[in-house]
């Protein structure tokens, strides 16, 4: 527990890595249609996964426990405003449907990184099962990391103004700074169902902000 | 208290009486499912259930997950009865929806269970449209190409929907034939491989959302793929089978007639025919009998002993000529006149034709380069001086016009030996003619015993003459008959003198000494004994067979 609020306030330094523009020597070139191809099959990856872990704890673990009902599911994102239409999200601008993304990938980091280590203490999940659960929380990391080069990318091309700066200090992001106390509350399978939909948001949000952007191909 | 009872009997009995009539509150209607075909709207549909015997409405009524409150169905008209049709407006995407329907009439109503739904996961495309199936005639093969279009309410463009689709395949005449599946992935096109000809194809598409549910299949599309390039390929078949057969039937010649082919394409070559060789022998491998098989039987060259009687014939070269010969040769274009005679004639008279000519010069042609001398040889001395042989001309060009020749001064040279006469009389070639003279010629010249040498009609023979007075002119012609070769030579002694020496018939060895008759000789041709030779010089090599060998060989065996 302590290591993780460590962790937590230690992990904001870091600084994304410098992207070649221009195609500098030594540097591979990546054009910004590259980058969302690649960040939008890690989030397609990304909720697949998480639909299979949903699945196999409705279908294995559930029963065990015994839950009887529906416990009145209450997402630790809920905070964070989410469009929750194709409208809605056209309707937001390019800054602000990113910044919804980062803040949903910073959200989940965490609490994915808990769900992983309860999953190894705990035999309702084989460990098949805890692999994927380690790879989900490695996942969020990297895409979050990899949907902030794009947005570097887009600000350095001019496409969007440069209110993101801020957004690489995990506190802004957050809703509350005291997620090391608030995860917990959240049973296992909320978590997964919630992890579930929003995987499919951001995924969802990627493919939208794509195709506003470069929409030269896949849209 | 006798209230609530009296009540409580009343309505019993107003059920049973209601029972009775067969009307009844609703039954309980249930929610079947909910679907959304391009993610932004969604249709509810409940089975009515039981109406109860009486009219009864349905009205359904849900609620949202981030907001309180019952909402009730905004469009009940749009998909049907017993639907409810959630519009744009009215649906939120990742949002909890609790539905449930309630059955109303005029006894009752009744609630169904509730159903809860998030419009992320109740998603189902329609079927593909414009499904367009061509035949694409290639060279190799033809194929299909299928062609579509998304469903016309799905929003691809902006990335909100991301649909995959599938494909499958069946033959319709087939019996049996189950369908082929192809996955088209995000592509609205794909081309079928492998067709039958003549055959008529099945298409049909449907597709699905990323992780959604499939849609329907497409309608069935036919298409007819026609069977004209089978005959193409019929045609190559019938040309293979053709050729194979022609190969077959050459190689069946071929093979029938092995040698015949055989000896066209490899000729034999000729083998080496040495003669003495014999493969035989050498395949037996004795080395004596080889080697004595290969050795010639006469080879290394003999000379013979001085005891064989032969008599040769000594020809001079004209180069190497002796002083008095010389002399002789300033005058040429000179005949011989003796006389009366004609030599020509005399030659003809050798021919059995005499005749008896007046004065004429003595018209010789002669060979070039041709000058022999004679010298008188008795048993084989090895000091005689022989000269090669060359001829250029026939003599027999002789007889044919007499014109005007020099007589070569080798032949007046051999005249003037002594012995000339009296040698070639007693060679077994030449005999003694005489020709009688004529009384008016007798002093007309200044005829000489002197011996007149004329080549002979006969190569290698020359004919004497002589005059004398008492006798007339004696000729020495040499005897058709008894014509020898003297081709083969006996012993080289110099580079310009050659022995040549008679070939006859080899006679007994020991029964060649006649006696006294000198006209007699006995001609020994070969050696009777193989002796050991020595070389007569350098360069040249006499074998035992009589030609000259160019080689200096060893002396031994």
């Amino acid at each position: 527990m302590v290591l993780l609020c460590v962790e937590l306030r230690g992990s904001g330094s870091a600084s994304a890595a410098p992207i070649c523009v221009h195609g500098q020597a030594g540097c591979h070139f990546l054009s910004l249609a590259d980058l969302f191809d690649r960040v939008i099959q890690h989030s397609a990856r990304m909720h697949s996964i998480s639909s299979d872990l949903h699945s196999e704890f409705e279908q294995y673990v559930l029963p065990s426990r015994n839950h009887i009902g529906r416990i009145n599911r209450h997402c630790h994102t809920a905070t964070i405003l989410t469009p929750n239409g194709k409208e809605n999200a056209q309707r937001l601008a390019r800054e602000e449907l990113t910044e919804v993304i980062l803040k949903l990938l910073v959200a989940w980091k965490d609490p994915l990184w808990q769900f992983h280590q309860n999953m190894v203490h705990q035999d309702d999940f084989n460990n098949f099962s805890s692999n994927k659960a380690l790879e989900m929380s490695y996942m969020v990391h990297e895409l979050r990391k990899g949907v902030e080069k794009v947005a570097d990318k887009m600000q350095h091309l001019g496409m969007i103004s440069n209110t993101l700066s801020g957004l690489s200090s995990p506190e802004a992001l957050d809703p509350s700074s005291d997620t090391c106390g608030e995860s917990q509350a959240m049973s296992d399978h909320d978590l997964l169902y919630c992890f579930r939909r929003d995987s499919n948001k951001v995924q969802n949000y990627l493919k939208i902000l794509k195709c506003r952007i470069v929409p030269e191909n896949g849209c | 208290m006798w209230g609530e009872v009296g009540g409580a009997l009343v309505l019993l009995l107003l059920s049973e009486v209601l029972d009775c009539i067969g009307i009844s509150p609703p039954g309980k209607p249930v929610l079947i499912n909910c679907r959304s075909p391009e993610k932004e709207t969604f249709t509810c549909r409940w089975d009515p259930g039981f109406d109860g015997g009486l009219p009864t409405t349905h009205h359904l009524y849900y609620q949202k997950e981030d907001s309180y409150g019952m909402y009730e169905c905004p469009d009940y008209q749009a998909a049907g009865s017993n639907s409810c049709f959630f519009n744009k407006s009215h649906t939120s995407i990742w949002v909890n929806y609790n539905i449930t329907v309630v059955a109303i009439n005029s006894l009752g109503s009744t609630v169904s269970d509730p159903l809860e739904v998030d419009v992320m996961y109740i998603v189902q495309p329609n079927a593909p449209e414009n499904v367009t199936v061509s035949v694409v005639e290639t060279e190799e093969s033809p194929h299909l190409l299928v062609k579509w279009e998304p469903p016309h309410e799905a929003d691809t463009r902006s990335g909100w929907i991301t649909l995959t689709y599938q494909l499958r395949v069946k033959r319709q005449n087939k019996k049996e034939s189950e369908w082929e599946e192809y996955a088209s992935g995000k592509q609205t096109q794909l081309i079928i491989y492998s067709l039958h000809p003549g055959e008529v194809y099945m298409v049909q598409l449907r597709c699905k959302l990323d992780h959604s549910l499939w849609s329907e299949w497409s309608t069935t599309t036919h298409t007819e793929v026609p069977d004209y390039f089978l005959k193409e390929r019929s045609i190559w078949i019938v040309v293979t089978v053709f050729s194979a057969f022609i190969i077959l039937l050459v190689t069946f010649t071929l093979a029938m007639k092995r040698k015949y082919v055989k000896h066209c394409l490899l000729p034999p070559v000729p083998g080496p025919k040495i003669s003495g060789l014999d493969t035989q022998l050498l395949k037996s491998g004795r080395s004596e009998d080889i080697l004595s098989s290969l050795i010639n039987q006469g080879f290394p060259p003999t000379i013979a002993t001085k005891d064989q009687q032969v008599d040769y014939l000594l020809v001079f070269d004209s180069e190497q000529v002796t002083p008095d010969l010389q002399n002789g040769q300033t005058r040429t274009n000179n005949s011989i006149d003796h006389g009366c005679y004609d030599h020509s004639l005399l030659m003809e008279a050798n021919n059995k034709e005499v005749k008896v000519g007046g004065r004429e010069t003595v018209e010789q042609g002669y060979s070039e380069g041709l000058e022999s001398t004679f010298r008188k040889t008795k048993g084989l001395s090895t000091d005689v001086t022989s000269h090669p042989y060359p001829q250029k001309k026939p003599f027999n060009n002789v007889t044919e016009t007499p014109k005007q020749a020099t007589v070569s001064s080798k032949y007046r040279s051999l005249s003037h030996h002594k012995d000339l006469w009296d040698s070639l009389a007693r060679h077994l070639d030449y005999r003694e003619t005489v020709v009688k003279s004529q009384s008016n010629c007798d002093d007309k010249h200044n005829l000489s015993s002197q011996n007149i040498v004329t080549p002979s009609k006969d190569i290698g023979y020359v004919e004497v003459h002589r005059w004398t007075k008492s006798i007339g002119l004696k000729v020495l012609v040499p005897k058709m008959d008894k014509r020898q070769d003297y081709s083969k030579v006996s012993v080289v002694e110099n580079d310009n003198v050659v022995l040549l020496k008679r070939e006859t018939v080899p006679l007994n060895c020991t029964s060649c000494k006649v006696g006294g008759n000198q006209s007699e000789k006995c001609l020994q041709q070969k050696p009777c004994k193989p002796n050991m030779t020595v070389p007569a010089k350098e360069g040249v090599h006499i074998g035992s067979n009589g030609y000259v060998e160019p080689v200096t060989m060893s002396h031994t065996l």
